[in-house]
């Protein structure tokens, strides 16, 4: 099972991250501007200052209805079309956050306004009816990978002809929670991540970050393809040491990439360990490929991470030039991996691939239709 | 039309067991040791999909609407130190991860989901959309407490699994089959569990445009 959807379009692709839109967080990039900020991990409760990169105005502080709503409606403003929900347009909400800083808040507030956003399908019902969908509203929460999936199962629906078209639409946005979680699992520190280097320790940053892709049978100007995914289930948090589950997604990808020069969009969170494993399986699945990674700069943007770096992909091969690996000092771990922006020209494939607790493993080809 | 054969099926309605005495009941279900942290859903789903053996080729779709209550309601009791075993334990998918995880057993697709009222529409669609020759659809949920209070925990504890294959083979339990409808309906994942525990025969519409019939031979 290579390949486990056949190959779709993308008719349209957005995304918010710290910097703004895609478009805007392209040319951040390839200025090699930094998002993340030293925010204390737990808000006002104090703590730590760890690296976030929260939307323009945001506070990490949970606020009843999230204010977090404002730029989710900007961001659906820009979807073009509508109708979404019904039974021929399903919806595919994707992340691995869905409000639950509300739940942060009402432990520690008791206030009763914070349960209306807090959990996936409460959450997600409350979306629902505020951006105007119907009732074909699927929620797909498996942590980092949670957009790939929701990818995925959107590209099948539309593939066996059950929808013309479906909307994949994934949000993570940052609270106490989450950065209290990462805090406590000590991968989240004082340390800005460097994605791809050598060091003594690694570490990550968080973002905020919204994205949306229209799978469709019929336009786009975008062609997904060798859609692939792999649970190692050997630990929670880190992966196998051989890098067997990263060989094992990507070789579905190496298959729908065979003949194509592709550039690597990586996971590249900042940790060791799982940077060092994915820039040498990338190297034996697609050899001479330039990898890179945006974490260092945007954070990691979570279940969202997927749809949101596609985003950025499409901006990249729109304007010809891809922004290279930002983050840190000091020698990388391999050759492939881009430090500096690339004009993108000669390439006619990316390779995005994301990973997540379990040891699991997306990844896809991304290419002109 | 999607259609897939019910080969193999598990289920287990504990009423009001408590989280110790699942833990004693299904102990001896787990590799040794394995238990000690593990969730009521993640022993109660874990046993069920269990018994169905998975293997690395399955294609397993998961289904709970409030996943790891008790693991997320300790995780935010524990601030402002907050616990990194709770934390990771309190994420959506952990259930399977628990029992896949402790046996050490890839599969190379795992579809995590969340859902409301048409829950069972979106999971059985999952399932019956995937190429996998075989598809475990697994699911439950655990009864809440301070989050039960506040609507945002299930007030009850089941789990089930259940292998859908593609061809009918030798001897199946039934069938499920998804397929156009224009009238309007739902079913939640608690109402699919009890079709399921009780082997139930439906036909009826599902979710606006679509029809779910389960035959039990």
């Amino acid at each position: 099972m290579a390949d486990s959807a056949a190959p779709v379009k993308v008719a349209d692709c957005g995304c918010i991250t710290a910097f703004g839109d895609a478009r805007a967080t392209h040319a951040a990039l390839l200025r090699g501007e930094c998002a993340l900020r030293p925010v204390a991990v737990l808000g006002r409760d104090g703590g730590e200052a760890v690296p976030l990169a929260l939307l323009s105005g945001r506070s990490l502080d949970e606020t009843a209805p999230p204010e977090w709503l404002v730029a989710v409606r900007r961001l659906h403003a820009s979807i073009p079309g509508g109708g979404w929900g019904s039974p021929g347009r399903p919806v595919f909400v994707t992340g691995s956050n869905f409000g639950v800083g509300g739940l942060y808040a009402l432990r520690r507030t008791g206030e009763a306004a914070f349960a209306t956003w807090g959990g996936p399908a409460t959450c997600t019902e409350r979306l629902r009816e505020l951006l105007g969908w119907g009732p074909d509203v699927s929620i797909v929460s498996h942590a980092c990978v949670s957009a790939h999936l929701g990818l995925l199962l959107a590209s099948r629906a539309v593939a066996a002809g059950l929808a013309q078209e479906a909307l994949v639409f994934s949000f993570d946005f940052l609270s106490a929670f989450v950065a209290g979680g990462f805090h406590a699992l000590k991968i989240l520190n004082s340390s800005f991540p460097s994605p791809y280097r050598v060091g003594d320790s690694g570490a990550i940053g968080l973002g905020d970050g919204a994205a949306f892709a229209v799978v469709s049978r019929g336009r786009g100007s975008w062609t997904l393809a060798g859609q692939s995914v792999y649970n190692e289930m050997h630990q929670f948090t880190s992966n196998r040491s051989d890098g067997a589950g990263f060989d094992r997604c990507l070789e579905g990808v190496a298959a729908a990439s065979r003949g194509r020069r592709v550039w690597f969009k990586g996971h590249g969170t900042g940790t060791l360990e799982a940077g060092q494993l994915e820039v040498s399986a990338a190297g034996r699945s697609f050899p001479g490929a330039p990898v890179v990674g945006w974490k260092g700069s945007l954070g990691h943007t979570l279940g969202s991470c997927g749809l949101v770096e596609l985003a950025i992909a499409i901006e990249s091969v729109r304007a010809g030039r891809t922004p290279g690996t930002i983050g840190g000092a000091g020698p990388a771990m391999s050759e492939s991996v881009a430090r500096e922006s690339f004009g993108n020209g000669a390439f006619d494939g990316v390779v995005c691939a994301s990973n997540a607790f379990g040891g699991a493993h997306a990844a896809f080809l991304l290419c002109h239709a | 039309m999607l259609e897939r054969h019910i080969q193999a099926l598990h289920t287990d309605n504990p009423g009001d067991e408590t989280p110790a005495a699942a833990r004693e009941r299904l102990k001896g279900r787990f590799p040794a040791g394995a238990t000690r942290r593990m969730t009521t859903l993640g022993l109660l789903v874990g046993n069920a999909l269990a018994e169905l053996g998975p293997g690395p080729d399955d294609a397993i779709v998961y289904a709970s609407r409030y996943g790891e209550s008790r693991a997320l309601e300790g995780f935010l009791d524990s601030f402002p130190t907050p616990s990194p075993t709770l934390f990771q334990t309190s994420i959506h998918p952990s259930a399977v991860q628990q029992l896949m995880i402790a046996r050490q057993a890839p599969v190379r697709e795992f579809l995590p989901l969340s859902g409301g009222a048409h829950f069972a529409f979106h999971a059985l669609r999952a399932a019956l959309l995937s190429p996998a020759p075989r598809v475990l659809v697994c699911g439950g949920e655990e009864r809440g407490t301070w989050l039960l209070e506040r609507g945002l925990a299930s007030a009850r504890t089941f789990a089930f699994a259940a292998s859908l294959s593609l061809e009918a083979g030798a001897g199946p339990l039934g069938r499920v089959r998804l397929s156009r409808d224009g009238g309007d309906g739902e079913l939640s994942l608690e109402a699919l569990f009890q079709l399921l525990e009780g082997r139930i025969p439906y036909n009826g519409v599902v979710a606006p445009g679509w029809r779910m019939e389960v035959v039990w031979h």
